[in-house]
This record gives C-alpha cells, structure tokens and sequence, in this order.
C-alpha cells in the first residue's frame, strides 16, 4: 500500500448511513422486513447474514439501484430514490458481481469510470494512477481485464469503488478470492479511509476476519435486522473457549476436579488445537482460568474458541435452525 | 450551450467511446469491413457491366450500392445493437454504471449512437464505390443527398430498434432474435402482407363489349357501313385490390428509400435508377382497378379508330408523378418505432428500479 491520500479532494459531509424500517418484496417473497440500521462516519460496520437473508438487497438500496418498497434510507442525509444524484457524488459501491469491460486495461476502466464521475481526463488518470498503486494492481494495470485472476478483478473492483473518493462505502463481499497478503491491505485500507472519515458497510461471510476491523455490527437473517437487545443476549450467552497446556494430561485432571471446573463450566471436548470449554460468562471464564493456574495446570492458550460476531452470528441464527440449516460456519477459517 | 448541456454532452460521448471501444474493437471486425467492401466491389464491378453504366450513367450502380449496405446494416446492426444494454447487465457493468453520476438517458442515448455510428461505418466503407458511380455521371445531387440521408436514417432506426429492445428484454440471445424479427417484418413482411392481403380481398370486375357482327366495308373510303351489332357481351373476372393495401409498403426501409429519392426518369419516361423502378412499382398501386369496363366496338367501326392513346396508356413517370409519394409516413413510423423503443429501454432501465423483471439480476 502506497501512502496516497485516499480522499485526494472534495468535502465529506460526515454523517454516513441511516436506514429505517425498510421494506422490499420480489413477488411474494419478501427479501427485507423491516431493516433498521446506521452506519456512523469514521467507522466501520458489518453486516452478517447467512446467504438469502437480504444482504446485496440493502446494499442494492443503499447503492441508489433499487427501491425500497417502505422505509427511508438516508445516505449523507440525502434521499437515494429522491436524489439519486447526490447520493451517487458520495457514494463508492463494490457489487458482489465482478463486472469489468473486458477489452479494456485496468487502468483505462479506472479513468472511465474517473470520467463517469466527472473528473476531466488529466484528473481521472492522475486518480487511476493513485489508485493503481494503492490497491498494488501495478504489474497488471496495462492488461486487458479480462485476463485479470478473480482477486486481481477484487481489487480493480475496489479501486473503482473509490475512484471519486467517497464519503460512503458499500462492500458486498470485498475479502473473496484474496490472497492473505491482499486481506491484510483490505483491512488495513479500511481502517484508514475509516480513520479519515468514510463510513463503511462491508457484508462478508469471513467473520473472524471483519472481526479485527469492524466497529460494529449488524446482523441481518430473514430480512430483519437483529435487535440490539438480541445481540446483547447472544454475545451474552454460553460459549466456548479453549484452553491449550503444555501438560495435557495435567490439564484433564484439573478438569475433572469438580472445585477447580465449577458449576458454570462444562467440557465440551477435545481437538486437535486443545480441550474446548464450555463457559456461561466472561466472569466463570476467568475464574475457570484463576483455578488452573492456582492447581499447577501449566495454561499456554486460553481464549475463546470463535469470535464475537462469529459466536454472536450463530447464537441469533441458531434461533431459526429449519431456515439455516444449511449455513456451514467453520470456526476455523482463517482470517 | 449552458453548464447542464456540456456536462450531458460529456457523459453522453463517454459512453459512446466506450461502448465502440468494447464492441467495434479488434480483428475480427476489420476482417468484417473488408469482406464488405470486397463484395461492394465485385457487385459494383459486375453492374458496372450489366447496365453499360459507361453509357447510360452511374443512376443504377449507386442505387444498388445504396440497397446493398441497407441490406448489409440490417443484417449485421441487430447482431451488434441488440444486446447493448442486458449483455452488459450479464457481464455486471451496468449496475457498476449505473452508480456513477451517468444518468439513464446518457447510457441509453450513448450506446444507440455506438451503434448508429458502427452501421454507418458501413457506408463509409461504401463510399469509394458511391463516388466511382457518381463519376460514371447522371447522379443527381439530389439522389446522392436524399438517398444516403435516408439510407442513415434507416440505419439508425433499426440501431435505435436493437439498442431499446435490448433494454426492455432480459435476455440477450431473445432481444436480437427479436430485433431481427423486427427488421425481417418490415423488410419481407411487408411485401408479403401487400400481396396476400391484396389478392385476398378480390372483387369481380364487369367488362361490357359490343362487337361488330356484320358490315359492309368499304374499301375506298375505308369505312364500315350497315353494321349489326351484336348484344352486350358481359363478362366478370375478379382483379385483387393493392390499392386498399398500398400503404403498407411505405413501412418497408428499401422503399422509404427507393421512394425518396428524387425520380429520373430518361426521355421515353422510364426510371434510369432502381429507387425510380421500385417507386414507381410502389405508386402504381395506388391506382384503383376499373372495375367496370365498356368497349363498344361498333361505335369505333362507325366512327373510325380514333388517334388512340387508350394502348399506349401512361408512362412510368407519369404514373409516379401522378400518385402520392409515401416515404415521410414510412419514416415517420420509423422514427417513432425508434424513439419507443428507446423511451421504453430508457424507463426499463432508470434506477432505482421499482419494479424488476422476473428472474432478472440488477448487479
């Protein structure tokens, strides 16, 4: 990542994202009920759904595309049904579908769409030249984009969301088809523009990985938006951690002594990464953890064992087992 | 030109330069124009021969020529306007357009000059073939003028006909069918439409005759004396009525053309050129049959063969100067063919989008 200022001009009005009760049907099917959410500026907030629950819906929304059918949405205060305009000026959209024109360079599709937001040609190829080099696409910039690897495709994606350095960013599964190398850039970029006053709304599947860089969270299933009294009592609610010692066997004898284990703790099991847990609150974590150390166990990893938007995310979608049974989350991705 | 209207230009010619980069690059369609100028050269060549155009003038090889890349434009402009706007909602580059500050009518009005502007590349490719017949003289200016802004014209409409179908249908491979289909009707269908409608809605027309049964002749004077005439010989046959039906073919593109261009016509009134031949075939169907005939053979026996001119009848030219020239209707319906169908790609297309076609994608 090059050291680019990434809001080159323009004045941000920062005030980012508000959406109230929205509503959209296809047909008879209803892809959101009532969404509610904000996405302050500065900031960084994901949006986590099992697939079909409405996510590239309110994004689509959100990117002026579609209507919604009741509600209000409010991108930097302006209407996007009403001033499409002036929300699209703000507003940098990277869809879930890697669409690129095909005969063209990266760079050249970087200075169209620069002239499509009305930056004169010396502009727009100062701009594509920035992001080039921000986004690392330097030794494929000059190659038609139809020989672009799909995480090469990613990042050209990226760079053409930002393009008029806007106030608003929406990202429908940014992470996909990226190397570790490319993520790590992904979230620190997102950091950054976060830090220099954008709002961003990035939906992923990646949990542990919007983890690092989220404020906040909203969880979408069914076309509802997660209450934040639901997501209190799921981010409240048991969980597991697990625990690695040097001495394994030490480790399962102070388990198995009911004064050390307590009543709020229960074994789950063991696995190849250590002995997993589980535990009702932070606070019985702690104890659980005070105890073994206090009985000799020589504890080396002691922590929880999915993180929070991962074990929120499965608490509030667990409440609907028929409707996402078949949502696979592997604890064990990697970020 | 205000701010507004400088801003629209701008977009405007953006997309069209981006849409013939994307589409009109490459070989291939190189490969494409030579192949067409070789043709327009060897049908050149051979009607150079076939008309003794050295002799009576260049009128017939540059109304084929004419003919000739209306023929090509409607054969090729439907393949290459006909998935302008849901080819690129299939490839994602729509919506990601769609999102910028380039409005609907930019998009829309921008990828049907691309491809107006790709159909005319054939008649610029044409053009060393249009002059060699212009040289070869009896061109009027007016026949150059009017022909190829007609011929543009037409080839704008089926442009405008591909581009807006492409908007209002989801899916590509349907909407040049379709635009095809389009072109085949006006084209084909309308003469065929002219036809059968024509023959179909025949009526009986009634010839009376009287004839001469018996005289006296005589030979000095040469006149016919004490003739007994014979009784009305009355027949009917049915004759089919184009008349009710020759409007239809004032939608047909080759006749807007033929029927444009200004008429020339050689001394003995007959069409030096084929939009004159085509024309006046069209216009003479204005012409109601005579559904009642009466030839009194008797009365010419007793009065002498008059300076007849009833066998000759009218020449070409005034039979085309005679009736009413139809090709601005042809055009007119063209143009709104045209414009609807843009207008329609145009509220298919705005966004945000309220309604969506069934099993379409908008990203």
């Amino acid at each position: 990542m090059s050291a680019t200022t990434v809001f080159g001009s323009g004045g941000i009005v920062p005030s980012g994202i508000a959406v109230t009760g929205v509503s959209r049907s296809f047909g008879s099917v209803f892809a959101l009920r009532g969404a509610t959410l904000t996405v302050p500026a500065g900031s960084v907030t994901a949006l986590i759904g099992p697939n079909g629950s409405g996510k590239t819906t309110l994004l689509l929304m959100l990117a002026t595309l579609l209507t919604p059918d009741t509600g209000t949405i409010r991108i930097n205060g302006h209407d996007p049904v009403i001033e499409p305009e002036r929300v699209r000026a703000v507003m940098g959209w990277m869809p879930d579908t890697l669409g690129s024109w095909p005969s063209l360079s990266a760079r050249a599709a970087l200075q169209t769409t620069g002239r499509m937001y009305r930056l004169t040609g010396e502009q727009a190829a100062v701009r594509a030249d920035e992001l080039i080099a921000l986004t690392d696409l330097g030794d494929f910039a000059d190659r038609p984009s139809r020989v672009l690897s799909r995480g090469q495709k990613q990042r050209l994606s990226l760079a053409r969301a930002l393009v008029h350095s806007p106030g608003v960013l929406l990202l429908d599964e940014p992470a996909s088809g990226l190397d570790p190398a490319a993520r790590a850039s992904l979230r620190q970029l997102l950091r950054r523009l976060a830090g220099e006053g954008a709002a961003i709304l990035v939906s992923s599947h990646v949990l542990a990985e919007l983890d690092e860089m989220a404020d906040a969270a909203v969880y979408l299933a069914d076309g509802r938006t997660a209450s934040p009294e639901q997501v209190a009592a799921a981010g409240a609610s048991a969980r597991s951690w697990r625990i690695r010692s040097l001495d394994e066997s030490a480790l399962e004898r102070a388990l198995a002594t009911p004064g050390v284990v307590g009543a709020l703790v229960r074994v789950l099991g063991v696995d190849q990464l250590g002995t997993l847990v589980q535990v009702e609150n932070e606070a019985s974590a702690a104890a659980l953890l005070h105890n073994l150390v206090l009985s000799g166990v020589p504890v080396c990893d002691f922590g929880p064992a999915v993180g929070n938007l991962e074990h929120t995310f499965l608490d509030l979608t667990r409440e609907r087992p028929a409707r996402h049974s078949s949502v696979v989350v592997n604890p064990e991705v990697a970020p | 030109m205000n701010d507004h209207n400088r801003l629209f230009l701008t977009g405007l010619w953006l997309i069209v330069t981006l849409e013939l980069r994307q589409r009109v690059r490459g070989v291939s369609w190189y490969v494409l124009l030579g192949v067409f100028m070789l043709l327009v050269g060897i049908v050149t060549f051979l009607l150079w021969l076939a008309t003794s155009a050295w002799l009576s003038g260049g009128g017939g090889v540059f109304s084929t020529i004419i003919f000739f890349v209306l023929l090509l434009g409607t054969l090729v402009s439907p393949a290459l306007s006909g998935n302008a706007i849901n080819g690129d909602r299939d490839a994602g580059t729509l919506a990601t357009t769609q999102v910028t500050l380039i409005s609907t009518g930019q998009l829309v009005l921008g990828k049907f000059l691309a491809a107006w502007i790709t159909a005319l590349a054939f008649l610029a490719a044409a053009l060393p073939f249009l002059i060699f017949a212009v040289v070869l003289g009896e061109v009027s200016l007016g026949t150059i003028s009017v022909s190829v802004l007609v011929l543009a014209a037409e080839l704008g409409m089926i442009a405008a006909v591909g581009v807006g179908l492409s908007g209002i249908l989801t899916r590509p491979l349907f909407s040049i069918v379709l635009t095809y289909l389009l072109v085949a009707a006006l084209s084909l269908g309308t003469l065929i439409a002219f036809a059968l409608l024509g023959t179909a809605t025949q009526q009986q027309a009634t010839s009376v005759n009287y004839q001469v049964v018996e005289s006296t002749y005589d030979e000095q004077t040469g006149k016919q004396s004490d003739i007994v005439c014979s009784t009305a010989q009355t027949s009917t046959y049915p004759v089919p009525r184009f008349d009710y039906f020759w409007w239809i073919l004032s939608a047909n593109p080759y006749v807007v053309v033929a029927d444009a261009a200004p008429g020339s016509f050689d001394a003995g009134g007959h069409p030096t050129d084929l939009f004159g031949q085509i024309a006046v075939g069209v216009r003479s169907a204005q012409a109601a049959p005579e559904l009642y005939t009466e030839y009194n053979g008797c009365d010419e026996a007793a009065n002498g063969y008059a300076d007849q001119q009833s066998g000759i009848g009218p020449t070409q030219q005034e039979i085309y100067d005679g009736a009413v020239p139809s090709w601005f209707i042809g055009l007119f319906i063209h143009l709104l063919l045209g414009a609807g169908a843009l207008t329609w790609a145009w509220r298919r297309t705005s966004t945000p989008a309220t309604h969506l076609p069934a099993g379409s994608r908008i990203a």
